[in-house]
């Protein structure tokens, strides 16, 4: 399929979400919202779980020029199973015309994504569900106040896994990998897309509406409030994942890996890590060696399978040991 | 450019067509949410669609506690407060000078006033602008039940003021109502008395229901006297927020520098950032909430930002 979108030169001009959400500023889910809507198009019908995009509507108050449903943390896929039966019905019996039928868009966090709804997306995938999924991933519970979920990664610190004597790397498990749990579903389409990479992103959404039944997409949100960086680091911190590896930018197709932005050389993680607040206790008061390398090697390993298994240029991943002796 | 042609003007209002609407106001306890749902049952039972929905979040004991029926002989699709309702039932007449509850604001002209009260007055009391009735549904109650619990007799007399709901039908909604809610069947039996009599109690007076797109969806602020436009039915409201009360600094693009790249008019997290004609950024300063991505993504570095201290309102 020839893609509609090269550069921002084609990137859509229609606006579904205006100013005034109660997000804060440089909120990386509400760039990522926003981008995802313009590519789908007016016709959408948002299923919001609990989570900090759920203040998008304060009544009587709404940024969105489509319709909304806010459900409880567990339930989104849930209740777009009901939305889109009901769409198939009405336009079964002729109650709706074709040309109104709504694409439905479940729209969580990562809290509701990896953790207390994984059941019920897990149903609806396994159910075949003509939806989308978009989480918006800030590796944590950012609404409540940045207590740790199954996305958080290793080394944050969290409300709840903050460094101490017997932890100091902060959380000391790994970040739950949501994207295999998926794929071992086999749904058409699912993705990792990241704010700074715009194109990318909506090729993929471009993709993604080829099919029908579950189309899921991971994005990293950059949450400014949560990872303490300042606001204008948004994009840029988006960008610096998805350069050090941290981030990877991929999509299956029925099951089939590729991923889309393959970095030749890896930058070193800790130019990701040293730029939030979450991470600080690694580098400060004394630097923890340790537990860097451990991300870092995690990163390389990554990026060393996919080279193998996807045959592409070599991917030059940070040598501990030489970085060490420099 | 201005924001008005990007975004509908504040004077479309949407109006779906003939429905009463009746707004509640009572305390915590008093069965407020209740009494919305039997008249709103028994307007059902009439052979109207109804629709009812109590405010939550303030159901203290005591606290001012806010209901709405509203009743249409056809779809409803308006949702939310009411904000200029046809019928007001206030079950506490201490809510009527209380500041947060307001009960009588946004009364349509021609509307009703139903007051429980115990203060003698003029049963009906009929003016230009409005009707009042006053009954005092609580010593009946205590008269009946012996206790002052008005939900049921309060939703009788709304409905015989509506002009439209027979007894039987509050009689038989006030039925299915509280046995759902588990009452016993002698309570429900009282209540049933009770509802009879204050049914009858109620003056009649059938009121016109208002044809006329009412200017009902605006209320206003009372920190800015500001008509605040509050109809969720309006996509898109958000920008009548003005999150650029929330800017520290202030982005402003040097168009001398700038080529029109869209960058940040792309990431941009809030739509603050709109396009000319000739696609050159035009920052919405009313609702810019200055997180500055956009100066630090411009590539020109046609973007700066300044100190400002400005309210918008
Ligand atoms: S806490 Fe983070 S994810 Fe939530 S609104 Fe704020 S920036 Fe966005
Ligand atoms: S990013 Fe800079 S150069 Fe590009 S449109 Fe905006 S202000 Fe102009
Ligand atoms: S400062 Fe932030 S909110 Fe304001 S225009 Fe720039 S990107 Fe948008």
């Amino acid at each position: 399929m020839e893609t509609r979108f090269k550069t921002l030169r084609e990137f859509p001009l229609d606006e579904y979400l205006s100013p005034g959400a109660t997000m804060c500023a440089g909120c990386g889910g509400m760039i990522v919202l926003r981008i995802f809507h313009k590519a789908l198009g007016g016709n959408v019908v948002i299923v919001n779980a609990a989570g900090c995009l759920t203040l998008l509507q304060v009544y009587p108050y709404t940024p969105l020029k489509s319709s909304w449903m806010y459900t409880a943390f567990a339930s989104a896929p849930a209740g777009a199973q009901g939305i889109r039966d009901a769409l198939d019905i009405l336009m079964e019996k002729g109650k709706l015309p074709q040309g109104e039928d709504l694409k439905v868009v479940v729209l969580t966090g990562d809290g509701a994504a990896y953790d207390i709804g994984l059941q019920s997306s897990s149903g609806a995938i396994e159910r075949g569900l003509d939806f989308y999924y978009l989480v918006y991933d800030n590796e944590a519970y950012g609404n409540t106040g940045f207590q740790r979920s199954g996305a958080t990664p290793f080394g944050s610190s969290t409300t709840t896994t903050p460094p101490t004597n017997l932890n100091p790397a902060g959380y000391s498990g790994m970040k739950k990998d949501l994207f295999e749990i998926w794929r071992s579903h086999n749904p058409p389409y699912l993705a990792t897309i990241a704010p700074s990479h715009v194109v990318d992103m909506l090729r993929k959404i471009e993709t993604a509406s080829g099919f029908r039944g579950p189309k899921l997409f991971i994005s990293l949100s950059p949450c400014p409030t949560g990872w303490g960086f300042d606001p204008s680091e948004t994009i840029k911190l988006s960008r610096l994942a998805v350069e050090c590896g941290v981030w990877p930018l991929k999509e299956a197709v029925y099951g089939k890996v590729r991923h889309t932005v393959v970095p030749k050389v890896l930058k070193p993680v800790e130019e990701y890590l040293r730029r939030q607040n979450r991470y600080a206790h690694l580098f400060t008061p004394t630097r923890q060696e340790e537990a860097i390398n451990f991300i870092q090697e995690k990163v390389n390993e990554y990026w060393l399978k996919v080279s193998a298994t996807e045959g592409h240029e070599v991917i030059k991943p940070i040598n501990l040991a030489e970085k060490q002796t420099e | 450019m201005n924001l008005k042609s990007i975004y509908p003007p504040h004077g479309i209002r949407i109006y779906w067509g003939p429905m009463l609407r009746i707004r509640f106001h009572g305390r915590g306890g008093q069965g407020v949410k209740t009494s919305s749902r039997i008249l709103g049952r028994a307007a059902f039972l009439a052979g109207f669609l109804a629709q009812d929905s109590p405010i939550y979040g303030a159901e203290r004991r005591g606290a001012p506690v806010v209901a709405f029926t509203r009743i249409s002989d056809s779809v409803i699709l308006e949702r939310g407060f009411i904000f200029n309702p046809h019928i007001v039932v206030v079950m506490d007449e201490s809510l009527i000078g209380d500041w947060l509850a307001r009960p009588l604001e946004g009364l349509l002209r021609g509307g009703v006033a139903l007051i429980n009260t115990a203060q003698a007055g003029a049963p009906l009391e009929v003016s230009d602008s409005h009707v009042v009735v006053r009954l005092n549904i609580t010593d009946e109650a205590l008269k009946i039940i012996g206790r002052p619990v008005i939900s049921a007799p309060a939703a009788a007399s709304a409905a015989k003021i509506t002009g439209l709901i027979r007894k039987k039908q509050v009689l038989e909604a006030t039925v299915e109502e509280l046995t759902e809610l588990g009452l016993a069947e002698e309570t429900v039996e009282k209540n049933l008395r009770l509802v009879s009599e204050v049914y009858d109690m109620t003056p009649h007076h059938s009121i016109k229901i208002n044809e006329e797109p009412s200017r009902s969806l605006e209320v206003v602020d009372l920190r800015s006297d500001r008509v605040v436009f509050s109809d969720i039915l309006e996509v898109g409201n958000a920008y009548l927020r003005k999150t650029g009360n929330w800017r520290v600094f202030t982005p402003v693009v040097d168009y001398g520098r700038c080529t029109g790249c869209m960058v940040c008019y792309v990431y941009c997290p809030d739509s603050a950032v709109k396009l000319d004609p000739d696609k050159k950024p035009v920052i919405d300063y009313e609702n810019c909430k200055g997180c500055l991505i956009c100066v630090l993504e411009c590539p020109m570095r046609a973007i700066t930002f300044v100190r400002e201290a400005k309210a918008y309102a």
